[in-house]
């Protein structure tokens, strides 16, 4: 049965679970940062614990960050500008969530940020309009108000820009799209990007310390096909990694070999595209095992995918939210 | 709500209308599409937004964001759907009780298989093996099936109602009449002889639950019962005559036996003017009751008698009665006047194989269409057509994740074949075998329940391929806030000799105990998960801020975390550094630039004991002497020694030294700290030999 958990307020624009799915934080169009709680780890009702200004502006997306570097939240807003939020106990003061690190830039906006942990520390990739993608390392392990731009893309085609949307749990590839900045609204705030094929796989080369591309997820028919989303789907011991990437066609599914050739590629293969939501696809997730994938999309649907015994992909199930 | 059993098998070139080919679909009622289900929030449209996320296991967690408005209702609402298997017979907490219960009994299984199959490596007999094996699942069988509820007891003791033909009890349920089946048809080799006979049982047990879905014997018997009482002349009934041909026809012999007692010509006033005919109606009862079977044993009460071995039993049959079985039927239903020709299902499960059981099964179901089958129907016609992908199918299906992975067991005992099938690791699979992919599936599904997520474990490292893989995503995904969880992860971990993910769970449990007040438990989990990276940061924070404020009450605060720290940490010092480093602090506050007073000199002193202590960290050299540069640079005169300086300077030269090798901690100091170190100690040298 379905069970209710949390009420969000008006004005939600995005929520996020933290990697054990006992707290919820959500972002709202004015600029408002909520974090709601489990009372305890049995628990299934959860209440607001904390509710700050993170911004002017209206927040965008919500990220966690891993973990290992304490309770702590990415916000990107509408405006582009970035913020981290943690939640501490200083002193004898009483807990709070406390403003880390704020990037900001006059020329660029923040797009989009993901969080990998490397054998190094953690790292942040972050997507910015001026078409480059930066990578900050955290120089202190306790305090994330220290980063240091450890790459800034140098791979640019002119007029092009990247979007990391998923980033492999250990850092070794990040998936990117060719963007194109097609409008710019009278909203100087906003500008609105399209990702279109081919997606392409990169991956860093620790002895150069630079992203090499190693594969191109794209038929040949299917070029310039616009991108809505693409997730990584958890490797629990297979010998390829499997990408989910959604266009406006379809949904498609790849397998990415793990051994590259002499030229340093890697092999790809096409095993399913799956045809099901009408209109723009919102989200893909993949769950823990990576054998099921929900999306969600404009068609007010989530859906299932599993694959058969025979590795064909089907859907298996969907859901439509009533009142 | 959503029963999505995931991970449907393979049916193809089978016939069955329900499946669609390729896939069998996880709801009845929707053959050819996926369901959709209502995924009720109760937010008033129009609706902006979805946003997903998997939670533990099966469950996904959906946020239903509305566009904004000003009409004061709440802006959205997250909605957590379970996706696993529920079934509507089973309780919550019986389920629990079964999942909790099946874990020893599969433990146990499991590691036989792997003493047996490493005594096989070494070259054991293959064939001790197989005698063996069947034996180990039949006692796993058992262990399992009382779990699933008891036999139903015969009521012996009660006075019987001589008009009770059928007994109300507490009712079966599917899942256990589902492993019954398979116990008999794939695990109980012991009893492949007595197969009609153990079927005849399960038909007893189980016909009722039938019943819901379509008109069984049972539910004619059930039926029949509740016009007994208002019958007057009963051998007039046709239906009395229908009921006992069919009882017959599946060999329940004593309800047969008891049915015919009730003739008419039984009655006290009958019997004179009905002697032949009841003589004839008790002859047959008593030929039915001392029919012969081919069984072990027969519990108290029940009619026939027992033959073990095939020859006897077909000798029994024979005997001057070639064909008893029909000829008995023949005599029923002639007695009724019923015309003779109706199916006898009994005979022919005693004289023929699996083979034409199924044809006659298909050929019956033709027959007679059933708007909609029975799920333990189903699974019946897939064992009968021997195609083990199609059972485990209905098995997924209809039964769900736990029947699946634990009746795998039965399934490979019952044939090589199937062992192979279900134990081959396939590509498309990412290499894992089916038992491993359905033991994975069931595992998720525990892992949903925060009662159930500690069992997952068994079952997932049964599984060679991906097992330990989503183990540890598993583990990784508990919270750490409380200690109880954290502790049983922990076990977990060292159950399973999963250190880096044990050393994981305790850093993330360090950083939130630290980050969140408790700096002690934060110090404690990150020296169990040895991050000295971490610690090491912490040490230096401590320092520093002792450096910083020289407050008694500080002061106290940081002693116990210092004393934690230094008793593991080799880059913490000790206490007894830490004092001293105050006191020094503390003078060199206390000094005045330019004026050679009692404090210089004994900050100068505090300096070179430090310097000179075994237990002052290497990292604290540099910032020292950096803090100190006041103190070398005297005006007045140089306030150290030749000895001193040199002392000093030797320091130095060991710290470049120290740099070259990997474990040497980088201090936070502006760059040219060194240089100007150097300097100043090199200046007091000079002043200091003149002096001298």
């Amino acid at each position: 049965m379905e069970k209710s958990l949390v009420d969000l307020e008006n004005g939600t624009t995005c929520s996020s679970w933290n990697y054990s799915g006992q707290r919820l934080a959500a972002g709202s169009a004015d600029g408002f940062l909520s974090i709601f709680d489990a009372r305890d780890s049995a628990s299934s009702s959860f209440t607001r614990s904390s509710k700050s200004r993170v911004h002017d502006t209206g927040i965008v997306k919500v990220v966690w960050i891993p973990p290992e570097y304490g309770d702590a939240v990415a916000c990107v807003c509408a405006d582009g500008t970035l913020s981290l939020w943690e939640e501490v106990v200083e002193d004898a003061q009483p807990l709070q969530w406390k403003l880390c690190k704020s990037f900001k830039s006059n020329s660029s906006q923040v797009l989009d940020v993901q969080f990998g942990v490397s054998l190094s520390g953690l790292k942040m990739v972050a997507a910015y309009s001026d078409g480059h993608i930066r990578v900050y390392e955290l120089l202190d392990p306790l305090e994330l108000k220290n980063w240091q731009l450890q790459i800034r893309n140098n791979l640019i085609p002119p007029r092009h820009a990247f979007l990391p949307l998923s980033l492999l749990y250990d850092f070794r590839f990040v998936l990117m799209a060719t963007c194109i900045k097609l409008l710019e609204t009278t909203n100087a705030s906003l500008c609105l990007f399209f990702m279109r094929c081919p997606f392409e796989v990169w991956e860093f080369d620790q002895a150069h310390q630079r992203w090499l591309p190693v594969a191109e997820l794209a038929l040949p028919g299917n070029k310039g096909d616009q991108v809505y989303s693409v997730a990584w789907a958890p490797n629990i011991g297979r010998p390829y990694e499997v990408i989910a990437v959604a266009t406006h066609k379809a949904i498609a599914l790849w397998h990415l070999g793990l051994i590259p050739d002499t030229d340093g590629r890697l092999s790809v293969e096409q095993v399913a595209l799956l045809s099901g939501h009408a209109g723009e696809m919102w989200q893909m997730e993949w769950d823990m095992s990576g054998m099921t994938l929900a999306t969600s999309g404009s068609d007010g649907k989530v859906r299932l995918w599993q694959s058969n015994l025979n590795g064909v992909w089907h859907e298996q199930a969907a859901l439509e939210p009533t009142t | 709500m959503p029963v999505v059993a995931p991970f449907s098998g393979d049916t193809r070139g089978v016939s069955d209308s329900s499946s669609n080919g390729s896939i069998v679909p996880f709801s009845p009622e929707a053959p050819n599409h996926s369901a959709v289900y209502a995924l009720r929030h109760g937010l008033k449209p129009p609706i902006a937004r979805l946003s997903i996320s998997w939670s533990r296991g099966n469950t996904l967690r959906v946020s239903v964001l509305r566009q904004p408005s000003d009409d004061g209702e709440a802006g959205g609402r997250v909605v957590e759907v379970n996706l696993s298997n529920g079934d509507a017979e089973i309780s919550d907490a019986q389920w629990r009780r079964i999942a909790y219960g099946s874990v020893t009994p599969f433990a146990l299984l499991q590691s036989r298989r792997s003493s047996v199959s490493s005594l096989s490596k070494m070259s054991i007999s293959p064939s001790h093996y197989h005698v063996d094996w069947w034996e180990y699942v039949m006692e796993y069988s058992k262990d399992i099936v009382s779990l699933l509820g008891h036999r139903k007891s015969p009521s012996g003791t009660v006075i019987e109602d001589p008009r009770e033909i059928v007994k109300t009890v507490e009712e079966p349920t599917s899942l256990k009449a589902a492993w019954d089946l398979m116990e008999i048809f794939y695990a109980d080799k012991q009893s492949q002889p007595w197969l009609p006979e153990r079927l005849v049982d399960w038909l007893t047990d189980y016909d009722c639950l039938l019943s819901s879905t379509q008109t069984t014997v049972h539910s004619k018997l059930v039926g029949f019962q509740k016009e007994l009482v208002s019958l007057q002349v009963i051998e007039d009934y046709p239906k009395y005559w229908e009921v006992i041909s069919s009882a017959l026809a599946i060999g329940w012999l004593e309800l047969v036996v008891k049915m015919l007692r009730l003739h008419g010509s039984y009655e006290l006033d009958q019997l004179g003017n009905r002697e032949t005919e009841n003589g004839l109606v008790e002859a047959v009862a008593v030929l039915i009751s001392k029919m012969p079977r081919m069984r072990l044993e027969l519990a108290e009460g029940k009619a026939g008698e027992c033959f073990m071995a095939k020859p006897d039993f077909m000798k029994a049959i024979h005997s001057g009665n070639p064909s008893f079985h029909l000829t008995m039927n023949r005599i029923v239903l002639s007695v009724a006047g019923f015309d003779v020709g109706n199916y006898s299902l009994f005979p022919l499960l005693i004289n023929q194989g699996l083979e034409s059981m199924n044809s006659l099964a298909q050929k019956c179901m033709q027959l007679k269409p059933m708007s909609s089958t029975h799920r333990l129907i189903e699974l019946m016609v897939g064992i009968l057509g021997e195609n083990t992908e199609v059972v485990l199918a209905e098995c997924s299906r209809a039964f769900g994740p736990w029947m699946v992975a634990h009746a795998t067991e039965l399934m490979t005992a019952g044939s090589d074949q199937a062992e192979v099938l279900l134990h081959e690791e396939r590509d498309n699979l990412g290499e894992m075998s089916i038992a491993e992919l359905h033991r994975l599936v069931y595992a998720q599904v525990l892992a949903s329940h925060v009662l159930t997520w500690q069992i997952a474990p068994v079952y997932l490292i049964s599984c060679m391929k991906q097992g330990m893989g989503l183990l540890e995503l598993l583990l990784c995904k508990q919270p750490v806030q409380h200690n109880e969880t954290l502790l049983k992860n922990i076990e977990i971990c060292r159950l399973y000799d999963l250190d880096s993910v044990s050393s994981n769970i305790m850093k993330v449990a360090g950083v939130y105990h630290w980050k969140h007040g408790r700096k002690g438990a934060g110090v404690f989990w990150l020296q169990q998960a040895r991050d000295e990276v971490r610690l090491n940061r912490i040490a230096k924070y401590l320092f520093d801020s002792v450096g910083k404020s020289i407050s008694d009450e500080s002061f106290k605060q940081w002693e116990g975390l210092i004393e934690l720290l230094g008793s593991e940490s080799k880059t913490a010092g000790g206490l007894d550094f830490l004092h001293k480093y105050r006191d020094f602090k503390k003078s060199l506050k206390q000094v005045q630039v330019g004026k050679t007073t009692d404090a210089s000199r004994q900050a100068a002193e505090s300096l070179i004991s430090l310097m000179k202590n075994p237990s002052t960290p290497q990292q604290f050299w540099l910032p020292l002497l950096y803090d100190s540069l006041k103190l070398l640079n005297w005006q007045e005169r140089p306030l150290l020694s030749v000895s001193q300086t040199n002392l000093l300077l030797n320091k130095l030269q060991e710290l470049s030294m120290a740099k070259l090798r990997p474990d040497f901690i980088e201090v936070d100091l502006p760059p040219q700290a060194l240089s100007s170190v150097r300097l100043a100690l090199a200046t007091n040298l000079g002043r200091a030999i003149l002096e001298e």
